[in-house]
């Protein structure tokens, strides 16, 4: 397969109309740290990505970055936390999911769109994009959005670029919003609740005002696994975990009366600072079911769902099959690592998750599972069709991660 | 009109009782109105210098009525303008002569609160203040404030993405959205979205948001709601020099404070809201900031004593801090009244909306004063300062021949300047009709090609609101047409690996 490693947004455009004049799909990728993610695609080239590396400029005070799309994320989030900056969304970092190296580009986290688990107080990749340099299936580079955190100029295109997993546009350079990372931080940990209890008590601390960041808990059978971050908790109960973040004096405020706010789902300790954050990177990174540890094997679905529905969803999901769950985004979100089948029990999962009125990505499974499996969610016949008209009006020969989103177009 | 709108279809036009009766078929009663006197308070929105009669009004109340209108107007080839409460600053409403103007009002009915949840299902033509008061009791906002929010719907809130004064903080209306029911002009009822925090597939409901009803009809919306903050509290703080000013706002965000909101007034903006409302304004200063930051009592006291060490620090000449609700709400009486100041100053006035990058308010500034001399048009500024959103009000008096179109004129100007001092024509209010035609001065024709391709998508034939957002209407069918380039040797330039 050819590698066509290109330098600039001209080589994009040169290598999207070739394309185009000899029907051959491409594949694009930064780092290639999330090529295991989707449909198995057939395309005969990559579109490698990665040279396009630069930081073209970073003003701090006007909470903005703008970096080539295959800048290094280690690179770029070394960089603002220079300046004591971060991307609120907190991208998921992947490697240890998906048992990759630790690498991965500016591009491919918001082709990704995983958002961590401040997601549900600052919004996804998508709230945090706000221009872009792109190049189309039509092999012309246009521009969306701008370098302002406030444009309804045109249409938001930025928004359909975010969590398109490259398949509408080859995203060359992209300007970011970044925001002051809090001075300190606190996390809240309940021991021992159920899931539908938790469920309960991180629906009062986000009902409540004293602006939780991360509503997570893990199960005492996930917690088996061995993961940075959480081998303090043990195994023996599950962990409820809710962050405060900010000045210290107010993060240790609101701990303190969050806590008493939730006496009635038991005493909360309280961790702080580093080993919070260590906390919250693993939660982030789906530690307890990396490639590497007890779950390693097994598919991890990402289920995404009303949030005070998580928690019977996930018990329901864990009985029926088995298998292990982890809960963010206070319910909103489930990573379920389920036993091995040729259909990752899709069928199964998909009927209790629509039922719940949420939606699954298989984000992790072997090459032959995800040929047999709808890995993003099936949706309604209308709204599927109108998907497709809007992929087609930026792709309509299918040349960019040709079938990577469905699996009736892959081949 | 300084405006060209797409010309009228006289087919459609000779038609006009056969289309009324049809429409009177789907949505009895009194939901169409045809006489032009009842027809009068459609002929414009918030952008009053432009007025046009509609073909007809129709006021749908269920989302199958108004599914059944678009189809009917979809096989008829009619076009169509969806309006909310009319409140656009960018003429998003303006009728066509030729078209149906859809109008949303009789969506009236917020369909479920879910506290649990954290959202509200409401119909469109709720008001975006009667959402976050239908949830008051559980303690609970709906974070995007308009200015409008008494009167605009939520419906017109995703059409135009509004935002507000504490978007700054809480983000604008695309990023406090779930979900919707939209119909297409096809008739076919899309649901995108719903409770779960994200969408699956493509971001259709970001799409949608912004999009000036050019997409779809919005008959259902799942919003968002936050807590209230604990508490709020307000700085306010008076500079002898605009830079001083430019430089505090820079200052404090670059400490890493996110303040609620954070508004800037030149001096005749001060001098005017002052004379209104009496809100205690410092008269002798040419910029004033009004800054508030909200969270729990014990954060937001420590951040109002740092913000105060910042603005001492930028030479500021009067700092004072709000020490109740009522001091609070006096110091945004005066922001808050601007606008309807300024129009007691001046017989009429112009509203811009350009962004600029915050660093760049100074130079903006001075521009506009330049162009102010230029033009010889008075102008008062106020500023969304934390995201360097500029509503620059250009003073003129219609009843002087020529002089709208010099403030157009102006006002164009001042867009293109926040363009090349690397901002955009509009943060807020949308490009509607009044900045349809400045879209060139920030995207070329193949980014616009590539936006209209995307309409293309939901309308291919055009029927939603044209005459909005775009200056060039080009066929679907043009636009989607593939050049192939070159010979069919693959890839000749590109280093292989």
């Amino acid at each position: 397969m050819d590698t066509l490693k290109v330098r600039d947004a001209a080589d994009v455009e040169q290598v999207v109309r070739s394309a185009i004049a000899s029907k051959q799909p491409l594949e694009i990728i930064g780092h290639g740290s999330k090529r295991q993610v989707g449909q198995p695609m057939a395309t005969n080239a990559l579109l490698d990505l990665s040279a396009l590396n630069a930081v073209t400029s970073y003003e701090p005070n006007e909470l903005i970055v703008t970096v080539q799309a295959g800048a290094p994320i280690a690179d770029v989030l070394s960089l603002i936390d220079s300046k004591n900056q971060q991307f609120a969304f907190e991208p998921m970092n992947t490697a240890a999911l998906l048992g990759t190296p630790e690498i991965g580009t500016i591009g491919g986290m918001i082709g990704a769109g995983l958002a961590g688990p401040r997601r549900i107080k600052a919004g996804g990749v998508r709230d945090h994009l706000l221009g872009a340099h792109a190049v189309s299936g039509f092999g012309d580079s246009f521009k969306a959005g701008g370098k302002v955190v406030k444009n309804v100029t045109g249409y938001d295109l930025c928004k359909l670029l975010a969590g398109s997993w490259g398949t509408l546009a080859v995203m060359t350079e992209v300007t970011l919003k970044v925001m002051p990372r809090p001075e300190s931080e606190c996390t809240l940990v309940l021991r021992g609740l159920d899931d539908l209890t938790a469920n309960r008590a991180m629906t009062a601390a986000l009902g409540s005002p004293f602006d939780v960041s991360g509503a997570a808990h893990l199960p005492d059978s996930a917690l088996r696994a061995s993961a940075d971050g959480l081998t303090s908790f043990g195994s023996q109960q599950a962990v409820t975990l809710l962050r405060l973040e900010g000045i210290a004096a107010s993060v240790a405020h609101r701990a303190a009366v969050l806590g008493k706010a939730l006496a009635q789902f038991g005493t909360a300790e309280t961790v702080d600072d580093a080993a919070s954050a260590a906390i919250w990177v693993s939660v982030r990174d789906v530690r307890p079911f990396a490639a590497d540890g007890i779950f390693g094997a097994r598919p991890v679905w990402r289920i995404v769902c009303p949030p005070a529905a998580g928690g019977a969803l996930g018990q329901q999901l864990s009985r029926d099959t088995g298998g292990e769950v982890i809960y963010d985004w206070g319910g909103g979100l489930i990573w379920a690592a389920l036993p091995s089948r040729p259909d990752a029990l899709a069928a199964l999962l998909r009927q209790r998750v629509n039922a719940a009125g949420g939606h699954a990505t298989l984000l992790r499974a072997p090459e032959e599972v995800r040929r047999n499996v709808d890995v993003f969610h099936p949706q309604q016949a209308g709204l599927a069709a109108l998907g497709e008209r809007v992929r087609h009006s930026f792709d309509p020969k299918r040349i960019l991660n040709r079938g990577r989103m469905r699996r009736d177009s892959s081949t | 009109m300084t405006i060209m709108m797409p010309a009228s279809d006289q087919a459609v036009l000779a038609r006009r009782e056969a289309i009324v009766a049809a429409l009177r078929a789907i949505v009895p009663g009194e939901g169409v109105i045809d006489s032009p006197a009842e027809m009068m308070p459609y002929e414009s929105d918030g952008l009053m210098a432009y007025r046009q009669p509609p073909m007809v009004v129709v006021l749908p109340d269920t989302t199958e009525q108004v599914s059944k209108v678009l189809k009917y107007c979809f096989d008829e080839g009619i076009k169509v303008v969806p309006r909310g409460s009319g409140t656009s600053l960018s003429g998003g409403a303006l009728p066509l002569a030729d078209g149906v103007l859809l109008g949303l009002g009789k969506f009236k009915r917020i369909r479920q609160i879910d506290f649990d949840n954290r959202l509200v299902v409401t119909e469109p033509g709720v008001t975006n203040l009667a959402i976050s008061q239908a949830v008051a009791h559980g303690g609970f906002y709906y974070a995007p404030d308009p200015s409008s929010q008494i009167a605009c719907s939520i419906g017109g809130n995703i059409a135009e993405n509004s935002g507000g004064v504490h978007c700054l903080k809480y983000g604008m209306t695309t990023n406090n959205v779930l979900g919707c029911e939209i119909v297409l002009i096809t008739g076919e009822v899309i649901r995108i979205g719903g409770k779960s925090p994200e969408t699956d597939g493509y971001d259709l409901m970001g799409i949608i948001t912004g999009s000036e009803g050019l997409l779809g009809v919005v008959t259902e919306v799942t919003v968002r709601i936050l807590q209230k903050p604990e508490t709020a509290r307000a700085l306010m703080v008076g500079f002898a020099q605009v830079e001083a000013a430019g430089q505090c706002v820079a200052d404090i965000i670059g400490a890493g404070i996110i303040p609620a909101g954070m508004e800037m007034m030149d001096k005749p903006a001060i001098h005017a809201a002052e004379a209104f409302v009496h809100a205690g304004y410092p008269l002798d200063v040419e910029a004033l900031l009004i800054i508030e930051i909200d969270g729990p009592g014990i954060e937001v006291d420590e951040l109002i004593k740092r913000v105060e060490a910042i603005a001492l620090r930028c030479g500021s000449t009067i700092c004072q801090i709000s020490n109740s609700e009522q001091e609070r709400n006096l110091f945004w009486a005066g922001r808050k009244a601007a606008f309807p100041a300024v129009g007691r100053i001046s017989p009429d006035y112009l509203c811009m909306d350009g962004t600029i990058p915050r660093g760049a308010l100074p130079q903006a500034l001075a521009r506009i004063r330049d162009l102010s001399e230029k033009y010889g048009l008075g102008v008062a500024n106020v500023f969304h300062a934390g995201d360097g959103n500029l509503h620059p009000l250009i003073l003129y008096d219609a009843n002087r021949p020529g002089e709208m179109a010099k403030a157009e004129a102006f006002g164009a100007d001042i867009l293109r300047c926040c363009v090349e001092l690397g901002g955009v024509l509009t943060g807020e209010h949308g490009v509607g009709v009044e900045k349809r035609d400045l879209m060139p001065d920030m995207f070329s024709e193949i980014d616009l090609n590539q936006q209209q391709r995307l309409k293309c998508a939901f309308d291919a034939q055009g029927l939603l609101n044209p005459g909005k957002v775009f200056p060039t209407l080009h066929r679907c069918a043009e636009l989607g047409r593939v050049h192939v380039h070159g010979g069919r040797l693959a890839f000749p330039d590109i280093p292989r690996f």
